[in-house]
């Protein structure tokens, strides 16, 4: 009887600790704000000399992810008449901070050289051009894959901070 | 026995048709060659493998299950490049290298093929920006380039032939 008692205790202590860190989390938490669509702009190579497959790269995934996880109803892509007519529009615009091209070979040889790393300002604006949110994200391959591939690694993570910060204001996203 | 009249309407119809066959050769891709879609086609999965070609002002590009068409006038810039790419790659390439005996693998990446890139950057009828990136065997993505940029496509980084021969005509303007 007694050991029934301490083990309903011991439950329950749990599973009020498992909701006051839940709680915590949820409060800290900031209110995600609100667009029904993006326009995701070409990413300039001017300032920093990008090669033109890792800045097409870096376009073509940054679309594919954000469709992917559907943050915003509609992904617009750079130039496209229909983006003008949404509401809540928002613009993503990135620019090249660093970039390091890596070499394949070398870091499949050594495992700890020739790693390609990239950082991007990305900057969410509304269509007054305001800024919403700036987020300097890295996209990086160390090991398997072509150098290509830090630009998917980007563009995952910039589609995660998307979905962290705004929402479509529809239910069920 | 092939009659005499026979022969005379089969000469008469090869005569009329001889011609016909010659432009149908003519329409017929002067650039062609075999490539890997690497990102950007719409409907298309990453690392397609295909034929390229250039043929009456479009940018073709066709697979197994279908083709995708690119006007040549759509596309803003067309860029090539060079990397490399190892012979084995995938999956089994890398699981190859991590198992193979003795630390043997590590000498793999070196068994690698050099590869032409070309990338272009085109607008789709709503004004919409698209980029695509394809990989073909060296030397293979300059006459593609020269080709698309004779139909109708612009580029951001002339041929230096091109360049210097402008550079020479000018000059001979000016004298």
């Amino acid at each position: 009887m007694r050991t029934n008692f301490k083990n309903a205790l011991a439950v329950f202590v749990l599973l009020t600790l498992c909701f006051a860190g839940q709680l915590r989390a949820e409060a800290k938490q900031p209110a995600k704000m609100k667009a029904s669509a993006v326009e995701v702009k070409m990413i300039p190579s001017d300032e920093l000399t990008l090669p033109p497959e890792f800045q097409v790269s870096l376009y073509e995934n940054l679309i594919e992810q954000l469709q992917k996880r559907a943050v915003f109803p509609r992904v617009y892509r750079d130039g496209d008449r229909n983006a003008g007519n949404a509401a809540d529009l928002i613009t993503l615009e990135c620019t090249v901070v660093k970039f390091n091209k890596g070499n394949e070979t070398l870091r499949q040889v050594t495992t700890i050289a020739g790693a390609t790393s990239m950082t991007l300002r990305c900057d969410f604006m509304d269509k007054q051009g305001n800024s919403l949110l700036v987020r300097d994200i890295t996209g990086k391959v160390r090991f398997f894959g072509g150098n290509l591939k830090a630009t998917y690694d980007f563009a995952k993570k910039t589609a995660k901070v998307a979905d962290e910060n705004f929402s479509s204001g529809t239910s069920g996203s | 026995m092939i009659s005499r009249t026979n022969a005379i309407v089969i000469a008469v119809t090869l005569f009329f048709c001889g011609p016909l066959l010659r432009i149908g050769h003519a329409q017929q891709a002067q650039t062609e060659t075999q490539a890997v879609q690497v990102i950007g086609l719409a409907g298309l999965k990453e690392n397609t493998k295909g034929r390229l070609t250039v043929v009456n002002g479009t940018l073709r590009f066709v697979y197994a299950k279908g083709n995708v068409a690119v006007a040549a006038a759509s596309i803003e810039d067309v860029v090539t490049g060079k990397d490399s790419q190892r012979v084995i790659g995938g999956t089994f390439g890398t699981l190859a290298s991590i198992a193979a005996p003795y630390g043997s693998g590590s000498v793999m990446p070196f068994f690698r093929k050099k590869v032409d890139i070309l990338t272009i950057q085109y607008r789709d009828a709503d004004g919409g920006l698209h980029g695509a990136i394809f990989t073909m065997p060296r030397g293979k993505a300059d006459p593609i380039k020269k080709e698309l940029v004779a139909q109708g496509a612009h580029t951001s980084v002339p041929n230096l032939a091109d360049l210097i021969k402008n550079l020479t005509d000018s000059r001979e303007e000016k004298r």
